[in-house]
């Protein structure tokens, strides 16, 4: 310290003892401004102000390489960002403008997903004209607008602007979480200043207490407001608020309350400070010694994006990657924290249960052979095979193939039924894809309460009907909504209403140009299933849902495997396959009733987690969980994605294609396949769109091929399909967050 | 016997293949010799008998009996004098020999091959971990 202090005085000497303007020793004190050509930015302007030469500019790219559309392109204007000319639709602020001329503004408070606020100021830029930096942000650019991003008045002004942030803004980078990732740090060393002048106090806010997942260090925040937009534009809850104004101002829930918002982790990620920061991550590991995965998320039945971020064998956190068409930039609650469940309850060895009832760990040698001899032994048609809800197309593949090879063919995944439609894709994938839905100006929700089921398909409802005013119908139990919806009734036969037009939400339908009908996978499990389908047929011939330009009937699927389970025709032969069972392999099910199992039935448990699934089995064969392997997943709209390994497997675990195959040898009914890619050429040959990774493939046909039913529709009202939103699945339920969470948050 | 292998040097190089060949069956007969010893000094009559320890040292030389020159041999000859000063030394710890010649180079977890036999490539990776 002393000796920096030492060594600034001795330069600023020097420089003053060479400075020759002035003869005389005068006292040069260094002011704030850093750059010493700042200090008169009117003049330097007057200088740069002749006209500059004619664009010899070379070719600048988009930030983030960003592509341009014109919806309109009569409506193209011109405007020059540093002399050089783009072209730009009609209505882009003029920031956007910059940054198609690839030039990076400084932000705060602006997100392109969130509605404008500018008051942060950061993003003055100059203008040609006009009298005063403006704030790029907030201002539409004009044709023939003339902006200047470097010059010294606007360097000048970020300067400025970026020491009244910091005049506030605490010293603790050392101890924050937000450290390394933080814009507020990085703009700062990009156009701050080196020293401020401000000697008097900070000022210091209260911390709230938002719930279990978002820590709160109020005093950090600089009072952006995105944190606000987000709760009330995206997620949909007016929980959070500005308090007080000028210096008082503060953030907070008015009243001491949770933010109860399943996308409530967002604020983590668009917070641009260390305000708002993930309370199980909080001093758990610094963001650059992280490795990323990128990855998909399997809780439901969307698919998001992720990046799964570990250090070592542990996963550390989950955190969103862009993907416009599932999940764009956010992600829920459950996918963001649900990630502790991955050390909890794992198993890790090979187990047999011994006559006295408890598990007693052995090779994967000895296991493999009961398991064979066990198999052999019993009839093929009471073999079953039952694929769980995290459960990958590739291990889906291997396991209809064995027991294929056992002569069985009792397989089915969890949550799709005993009755599935496997037959034509479009009865049970989304077929107006996730951002299709943003075209609809009508839903019908039946049966299916997307705010558990999918929060992510729920945010592009919620965008729709904010944007368009959509309407929406509902027709099942009581449920929670973040948007203006019409609770139209609670069975099927609100549907049949609808169907022959005497409800009064069939008009609503028959008006709207883009109708969407959303069936909840829920219906799956009911016993008058087909002529749920049935009448929902009906209303959507009725109401033209179904166009060659439009395909507005949707199915939402509950869980990450059930799509790809469909699509490799995992159903069941018999619907009684589980009462007459002598042998039940469960993959990864920990959800399917086996009450009606006879007692005398040999169960195989594969799988990561020690859930429910568990309980009944005499053998388990541990495997990797979806953080640890590659695996396909289709999503609910038909969009097969990858997992990648992000973090090693637990213990003695195998992957688990590689199990099956392996019991396949062992059992003497070896499988044609070594290699994840020989799998996926056998899926070629079933379901060849599970191998079109990343890009969402429509159903060719659609439903109206189905056959008549004759089924009646009971009078059992919908049942909610999601009792909990945050402990859907084994990992879930294996995670102390969740917990946390169910007890405080769920409704 | 310890004192005569107290002062062990090196021994002037074999001139042809049968001196080598002599050389290395006193050898073997001095191990031989030693067996009783080291089982005493080990403490080792639990795990191992005399007669195991001597096929165990007769592996150990014929694994190089294919070798004719003699320079190699006595290069060997005088390695397996030193880990029999070793042995005979109290050198070592009772874990060294039973790792080395009680149990063998496999390691503790035998792999005893028959239940493998005619399994693919496959399945041995499977079994001997995920990663492959
Ligand atoms: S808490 Fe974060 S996001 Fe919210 S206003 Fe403060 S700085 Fe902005
Ligand atoms: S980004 Fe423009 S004012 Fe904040």
């Amino acid at each position: 310290m002393g000796l920096g202090l030492l060594a600034s005085r001795a330069l600023r000497s020097s420089r003053i003892l060479r400075s020759p303007s002035n003869g005389g020793p005068t006292y040069f004190l260094r002011t704030i401004v850093s750059t010493p050509e700042l200090n008169n930015a009117d003049a330097a302007a007057a200088v740069q102000g002749n006209p500059p030469p004619p664009p010899d500019l070379p070719k600048r790219n988009p930030v983030g390489g960003a592509r341009v559309h014109f919806p309109n392109p009569d409506d193209a204007i011109e405007v020059f960002v540093d002399g050089y000319p783009v072209k730009i639709p009609k209505g882009m602020t003029v920031l956007q403008a910059c940054e198609i001329a690839g030039v990076d503004i400084p932000r705060f408070c602006y997100h392109n997903r969130l509605s404008i606020a500018g008051n942060c100021r950061m993003c003055l830029v100059e203008v040609e004209k006009s009298p005063k930096p403006v704030a790029s942000c907030a201002m539409p650019a004009l044709p023939g607008m003339k902006i200047k991003t470097d010059t010294p008045i606007a360097k000048k002004a970020r300067e400025g602007v970026m020491e009244f942030l910091l005049m506030n803004h605490p010293l603790d980078c050392p101890i924050c979480d937000q450290g390394g990732e933080c814009d507020l740090q990085d703009q700062s060393m990009a156009f701050g200043s080196d020293r401020g002048r401000f000697t008097e106090m900070k000022r210091s806010v209260v911390d709230k207490n938002l719930g279990p997942l978002v820590k709160t260090v109020m005093t950090r925040c600089i009072q952006c407001t995105r944190c606000v937009r987000f709760a009330s534009e995206v997620a949909g809850v007016e929980d959070l608020g500005m308090l007080g104004r000028g210096s008082g101002e503060e953030i907070g829930t008015y009243v001491e309350k949770l933010m109860t918002s399943e996308l409530s982790g967002n604020v983590i990620d668009i917070c641009p400070v260390g305000a708002l920061t993930s309370k199980p991550f909080a001093f758990k590991a610094r963001n650059w010694e992280l490795k990323g995965t990128e990855s998909i998320d399997v809780t439901d039945a969307v698919g998001s994006n992720i990046r799964i971020d570990s250090r070592g064998p542990e996963v550390m956190r989950v955190v969103p990657r862009l993907n416009e068409d599932i999940n764009e930039e956010w992600i829920s609650d459950k996918t963001r924290f649900f990630y502790d469940g991955l050390k909890r309850q794992r198993l890790n060895d090979p187990m047999i249960r011994g006559a006295d009832g408890r598990f007693k760990a052995v090779s994967w040698r000895d296991a493999l052979a009961i398991v064979a001899e066990v198999m052999h032994q019993i009839k093929p048609e009471e073999i079953v095979g039952v694929a769980g809800k995290l459960s990958d197309a590739e291990s889906m593949m291997a396991l209809k193939d064995l027991l294929n090879k056992m002569g069985s063919n009792n397989i089915f995944c969890e949550g799709n039924g005993m009755h599935p439609n496997a037959d034509l894709r479009s009865g049970y994938i989304m077929n107006t894809s996730i951002s299709g839905l943003e075209k609809a100006d009508a839903f019908l929700l039946v049966g299916t309460q997307p705010r558990v089921e999918a929060a992510m398909v729920n945010a592009r409802i919620h965008k729709t009907v904010k944007a368009t005013h959509a309407k929406v119908g509902y027709v099942g139990p009581a449920a929670d909504f973040n948007y203006d919806h019409q609770h139209l009734g609670t069975g099927p036969q609100t549907l049949v209403e609808i169907a022959e037009g005497r409800h009064p939400f069939s008009s609503a339908l028959k008006n709207a140009k883009n109708p969407v009908i959303i069936v909840g996978a829920g219906v799956f499990d009911r016993e008058d299933k087909d002529a749920v389908f049935a009448a929902v047929d009906t209303i959507a011939k009725n109401n033209n849902v179904v166009r060659p330009d439009w395909n507005g009937l949707n199915v939402l699927l509950l869980n990450a495997a059930q799509a790809a389970a469909l699509d490799l025709g995992l159903v069941p032969e018999s619907d009684k396959c589980i009462d007459s069972a002598k042998f039940v392999y469960l993959m990864g099910a920990d959800d399917v009733n086996l009450d009606k199992l006879p007692d005398d039935a040999f169960v195989v448990y594969q799988g990561h987690h020690g859930d429910r699934g568990v309980y009944r089995a005499n053998v388990i064969l541990p495997a990797s969980a979806f953080t640890e392997k590659e695996g396909t997943y289709e999503n609910t709209e038909g969009c097969a994605q990858i997992t990648l390994p992000a973090v090693p497997t637990v213990g003695d675990a195998r992957d688990d294609w590689k199990i099956i195959r392996a019991l396949s040898e062992v059992a003497g009914v070896r499988l044609p396949y070594d290699s994840l890619g020989a799998i996926r050429s056998r899926i070629r040959t079933v379901a060849p769109n599970l191998l079109e990774v990343d890009e969402r493939q429509p159903a060719t046909f659609s439903t109206s091929l189905r056959p008549e039913v004759s089924q009646k529709v009971s009078s059992t009202p919908f049942t909610p399909a999601v009792e909990n939103f945050y402990m859907t699945d084994a990992i879930t339920r294996a995670s102390k967050i969740m917990a946390q969470c169910s007890a405080l948050l769920k409704k | 016997m310890a004192h005569m292998m107290r002062n062990m040097r090196v021994p002037p190089n074999s001139a042809s293949l049968a001196e080598a060949k002599h050389k290395t069956l006193e050898f073997f007969r001095m191990c031989c010799r030693s067996i009783p010893e080291i089982m005493e000094i080990y403490n080792l009559y639990d795990v191992v008998s005399p007669s195991q320890l001597r096929s165990a040292v007769a592996a150990e030389v014929r694994k190089n009996s294919n070798l004719t020159n003699p320079k190699v041999i006595d290069m060997l000859l005088f390695k397996g004098m030193e880990e029999l000063k070793n042995c005979v030394d109290h050198s070592k710890q009772r874990h060294h020999l039973v790792g080395k010649y009680v149990v063998g180079n496999q390691g503790l977890v035998q792999d005893l091959g028959h239940k493998d036999q005619g399994s693919s490539n496959f399945l041995k990776n499977f079994y001997s971990g995920n990663y492959f």
